[in-house]
């Protein structure tokens, strides 16, 4: 099989409701990419990032400069087996690993589909029948975070992930994280998330004053060092989001012992084949795994769904449904959340059919 | 003082002879460049350019350049030039990461600020360190003879300090190459052997704990880890270059023992501003430096060369310029020019050079503000 077309759909995703993080940072209308791949042989592999704004080192108007400076490595390439055609475009293009990680979950997508399978079957196949999600809360008043919590503990929810930090106020983020533990009860797992925006003080304030609450850290600070700090601390358990992105990162945060869990975010790693590895160093680790992605629609949501549901259980703590977080949905076929939980579908590759009328003309060709 | 507008411009440069990067990497006979020219109300206009070296070097591209001063640029219109850290955090707000894009803003603001306060980069930077810094020779990897030869050529020119191509899968070769260079190699005279990060931890112990060199070994391994385990089984000291890109690497280098000395190279750090950082904590921790950039002009050559000509000289070990390895000139006679293996800047306020207009030709893009 060999590629003979590459096109590129810039698609603006609108949150349902707008998420608020530290640090001025929101995600209310984001542009995600969606990356089409056609072959000689009719098939076609679908691929999708969606970077979150001032978020992490990727933009969506990033992601076209660097499919047209590996065009040339794929037209005429041979997509099935994507390892070897990610090296070579490895070689022709350092990094930016968020770009490639649109174009290798297409290349997933089209090597499944040329085995006939379900693109869970290469990545390890079904190690359980669908995945726990998660809720995102968006960082507003506490009142209002409680009942976003109880409406997703209403539909099956039982992990949530409230944002903190977005006033700056250590005080507002204990009584978030208070009002949100009373709205759910005990049990859930609940991630206080800062993205990074926390100073190491006002993160070690928070968790200790919130201690009862019984909540999990997540990236409170920037680097890797001060979040195994605030772990110390605070003695509450530690998800790292931002500062892991790779084998030299993750080794990195179980050295330094703030590894609790960790987000296998397709697009940090650079697709579904560096998030495989990191799943598989994340086992040996025994630490916790989110599998998802910054953000996104029905394709990211069913690459990531087929990843996690090939992760055992007890190492998947959760998935995310991007695509339920979002309008419109790319692929009507997707992926959705079911009593709290996501399966991907059984069709050959990632088994979404994208809605070629609301894609429309494409904005970015390589033939 | 307010930014009216910023222009840019694609230019492709020729390379003199062609390229390939260490370990079979590609082939390349062009670099990629892109220059910024921020005009101010008040009429000055400040330079910066940005070159990555190829695109298989380092996570750098033109293409990714330019489309990441799209989103940086409009940002900056209206703004006062002359606060270059209070703009460097804005941009790094807009977009995170993508150093290499926004350094030649950030070297057009610092040209901006020299040229209002009427003095040159280097005196902001915290003074001249004498008259002219040494710059290195590149020896391309060949056979024992062929480098010989070059090293004797560059000697011939000038230079006295010598970075010489090695890093392949054969030690003995390596071990050859090395021990050539080293007898060829005067009393005066520093070669870097840079490796480009090309061996496994094994092969660059095997290579490094042969050889008798008294010189540097630069990116022998892949990752920071890999090289610092090196460095703690040799006697050898290294300098790490690609490895290293925000300030926390070079911490990190640091607390690891991993080198005695780093490339500070603008492109690659975020522009002179990171740079600084860098070279300051090099000071501090008593690393020597290459200072210069990944590529590109007299212009490029002439911004790292600001920063080089401000190091302490018990800190610095060279500069580079990358004109020597291009066809065009963009500015002849003007900025940082090899005097027979010395480099010194001309006494000018800002950077001190800028590229001809006949030879840019229109820009790619231009951003202001937008009509009331």
């Amino acid at each position: 099989m060999r590629i003979t077309r590459i096109a590129l759909h810039l698609v603006p995703l609108t949150s349902h409701e707008t998420y608020v993080m530290a640090d001025g940072k929101a995600c209310a209308e984001v542009e995600s990419v969606i990356l089409r791949l056609d072959s000689d042989e009719g098939l076609t592999g679908w691929g999708e990032v969606c970077p979150i704004p001032r978020y992490l080192p990727a933009y969506a108007r990033g992601v076209i400069p660097a499919i047209a400076e590996l065009a040339e490595t794929l037209i005429g390439a041979d997509p099935v087996g994507p390892e070897a055609l990610m090296a070579r475009c490895e070689a022709a293009l350092q990094g930016h690993r968020y770009a490639k990680s649109a174009l290798d979950i297409a290349l997933w997508d089209l090597t499944a589909k040329a085995a006939g399978l379900p693109l869970y079957r290469l990545l390890g196949g079904r190690q359980q029948q669908s995945a726990p999600l998660y809720h995102s809360i968006t960082c507003v008043a506490p009142a209002r975070m409680a009942e976003i919590a109880v409406a997703a503990r209403e539909q099956g929810i039982a992990q949530f992930q409230a944002k903190l930090g977005a006033d700056g106020d250590w005080q507002a983020d204990v009584a978030r994280l208070r009002a949100v533990r009373e709205a759910v009860g005990p049990g859930p797992l609940i991630y206080a998330d800062w993205n990074c925006g926390a100073s190491r003080i006002d993160a070690i304030r928070v968790a200790r004053a919130a201690a009862e609450t019984d909540v999990m850290l997540e990236q409170p600070c920037q680097s890797l060092e001060a979040c195994a700090e605030v772990r110390r601390a605070s003695g509450l358990p530690m998800k790292i989001d931002e500062a892991a992105h790779d084998t030299e990162s993750l080794l990195k945060a179980h050295g330094l012992g703030c590894l609790d869990a960790v987000a296998v975010k397709l697009s940090k790693f650079g697709g579904l084949g560096a998030a495989r590895r990191a799943r598989d160093l994340c086992l040996a680790l025994e630490s916790a795994m989110i599998v998802e992605d910054t953000w996104g629609s029905d394709i990211a949501t069913a690459a990531l769904a087929h990843l996690a549901v090939a992760t055992p259980q007890r190492a998947l703590l959760a998935a995310c449904d991007l695509s339920g977080y979002v309008t419109p949905r790319v692929a009507p076929d997707g992926p959705e959340r079911s009593a709290g939980r996501l399966a991907p579908a059984e069709r050959p590759g990632l088994g979404v059919t994208p809605d070629l009328d609301l894609l429309g003309a494409p904005d970015a060709v390589f033939a | 003082m307010k930014i009216a507008c910023i222009e840019v411009w694609q230019k492709r440069l020729p390379l003199k002879e062609p390229y390939f990067l260490s370990g079979g990497r590609l082939r390349f006979d062009a670099l990629d460049s892109t220059f910024v020219r921020i005009e101010t109300d008040s009429g000055l206009a400040g330079w910066g350019e940005g070159c990555p070296w190829g695109h298989s070097y380092l996570p750098a591209f033109g293409g990714g350049l330019r489309a990441a001063l799209d989103l940086l640029a409009p940002g900056l219109v209206g703004r006062d030039p002359r606060q270059v850290e209070v703009l460097g955090r804005a941009m790094d707000s807009t977009l995170p990461g993508h150093l290499y894009a926004k350094a030649p803003l950030d070297i057009a603001l610092w040209d901006l600020l020299g040229q209002s306060a009427g003095l040159p980069i280097y005196a902001l930077l915290g003074g001249a360190e004498g008259d002219s810094v040494p710059v290195n020779s590149s020896v391309p990897t060949g056979t024992p003879a062929q480098m010989v030869a070059a090293l004797e050529a560059a000697r011939a020119e000038g230079y006295r300090v010598h970075s010489a191509k090695v890093g392949g899968s054969d030690p003995a070769l390596d071990i050859a190459r090395i021990e050539a260079l080293e007898s060829a190699r005067q009393a005066d005279e520093q070669v870097t052997y840079d490796v480009n990060r090309a061996w496994t931890p094994a092969l660059a112990l095997e290579v490094m704990n042969a050889v008798s060199a008294g010189g540097w070994f630069e990116q022998p391994c892949e990752t920071l880890d890999q090289c610092a385990r090196v460095r703690r089984q040799t006697r050898q000291p290294i300098m790490l270059d690609e490895c290293l890109q925000s300030f926390q690497d070079h911490l990190e280098a640091w607390k690891g023992g991993a080198c005695e000395g780093v490339k500070v190279k603008p492109n690659r750090l975020g522009g002179l501003t990171r740079a600084r950082r860098v070279r300051d904590l090099g000071v501090a921790v008593g690393w020597r430096m290459h200072v210069e950039d990944v590529g590109g002009t007299v212009v490029a050559d002439t911004a790292a060369l600001h920063l080089t000509l401000s190091t302490p000289a018990e800190h610095r070990l060279g500069s580079w310029l990358c004109q020597r390895h291009l066809v065009d000139d963009p500015a002849p006679g003007r900025g940082a020019r090899n005097r027979d293996g010395l480099v010194a800047l001309p006494d000018e306020p800002g950077l001190g050079v800028a590229p001809e207009p006949d030879w840019l030709g229109a820009p790619l893009a231009r951003y202001e503000e937008a009509a009331p």
